[in-house]
């Protein structure tokens, strides 16, 4: 067997190998296209994706913001829930138009009866001060509010008041009678 | 399309925790609590107070108060800088008329770290009464009151930088306590 043929193809050639070479030499690397099907074969990149992506991206952040606002619009509060709200017609007492806002800031001590509840809601401030520049819807609003506002502080401060009593240790009777007189 | 659709919804999921997230902490900050749930409760109520008052209305009453009035005055600046007081109270004419999931969903809002308890007084007979703070630092965010009597529930939601010591000097005048909360001073070398 001639080595030489097996290093360099130089010299004799053995007839095995011939052989070989022919069977084998089917299978060899041939230099050619690569043959993909129509279905394999890749798309080109939409250059416009990056666009639509980071439109899409604004899209989602706007209308997660409209979300968000109508959910706190909403959770903001307007005049109109400001309320007290009593069922029973025998709590409520005629209109004290004339009392001033004075009157009730006086008797505020003390939780108040059902009957006082009345009172505060039923009061109109006869008085605009320092606020001429207000328009008569304006000074409605002012005006209810004020009434909201100290019926507000007034259940806030009996509510602390209780809390801080009951902390000292002092009985709830006590409590109560204190809020029945006051 | 595939790999558009996948981008938009890696892009779609991403900006949904941001905005989740955002909100989450929005609202960790947020000393206002959630009372519109107990809204059903003024059916059963005898008598209901509701009171929502935002930052404008604040300023828009506080329009209205004297200045020259002593009393008026100390609630002006009381409720100056406020921006919000929200209340809902309810009285029942009978015992259990709301329900302790009532109270414990109003109570699960008011957890630390945000809220602090200061006063929280317990009793079978009378029910509950529990005063919470807000606070940033050294700063007051807000208070909030519970109140769960037997025939009663209470809660009380006050925004903004309440002012404590204005608060305890109103004390005679709107029935508004003394918390025997004092500002704290820092004693001179010479007071020691």
């Amino acid at each position: 067997m001639n080595e030489e043929y097996l290093w360099d193809k130089s010299g004799e050639p053995d007839p095995e190998i011939q052989q070989l070479e022919q069977i084998l030499g089917t299978l060899g690397y041939e230099p050619k296209p690569l043959d993909l099907s129509a279905e394999v074969q890749p798309r080109s990149r939409n250059r416009y994706l990056p666009l639509i992506a980071i439109a899409a991206m604004l899209l989602i952040a706007l209308m997660a913001g409209a979300l968000w606002l109508r959910v706190r619009s909403r959770t903001s509060p307007q005049l109109n829930n400001a309320k007290v709200e009593s069922p029973k017609p025998q709590l409520v007492v005629p209109k004290v138009e004339d009392k001033k806002t004075n009157d009730i800031l006086a008797t505020a001590s003390g939780k108040p009866s059902r009957d006082e509840r009345s009172k505060v809601r039923q009061v109109r401030h006869p008085r605009i001060l320092n606020a001429s520049d207000m328009t008569a819807s304006e000074r409605e609003q002012a005006l209810e509010a004020k009434e909201q506002l100290m019926i507000a502080l007034r259940l806030t401060s009996e509510k602390l008041n209780l809390a801080h009593r009951k902390a000292q240790g002092a009985s709830p009777t006590q409590i109560r009678n204190q809020h029945k007189v006051g | 399309m595939k790999l558009l659709f996948h981008t938009i919804s890696r892009i779609a999921v991403i900006s949904v925790l941001f905005v989740i997230a955002t909100t989450i902490t929005t609202h960790a900050q947020d000393p206002r609590i959630r009372l519109a749930h107990l809204d059903y409760l003024a059916k059963k109520a005898s008598e209901t107070v509701d009171v929502n008052i935002d930052e404008r209305l604040i300023q828009l009453a506080a329009k209205l108060f004297n200045d020259k009035d002593e009393d008026e005055a100390k609630v002006k600046k009381l409720v100056n800088g406020l921006k919000g007081i929200y209340v809902k109270s309810f009285e029942f004419e009978n015992e259990n008329d709301y329900s302790l999931a009532d109270v414990d969903s109003i109570r699960s809002q008011l957890r630390e770290p945000a809220w602090s308890r200061l006063v929280n007084v317990t009793s079978k007979r009378d029910g509950v009464v529990e005063v919470y703070i807000a606070l940033n630092g050294s700063d007051v965010l807000g208070l909030a009151v519970l109140s769960a009597e037997p025939k009663e529930l209470t809660v009380v939601n006050i925004v903004g930088p309440v002012d404590l010591e204005k608060l305890a000097k109103l004390e005679g005048n709107l029935g508004i306590p003394d918390l025997g909360i004092e500002p704290t001073k820092h004693k001179t070398k010479n007071e020691q």
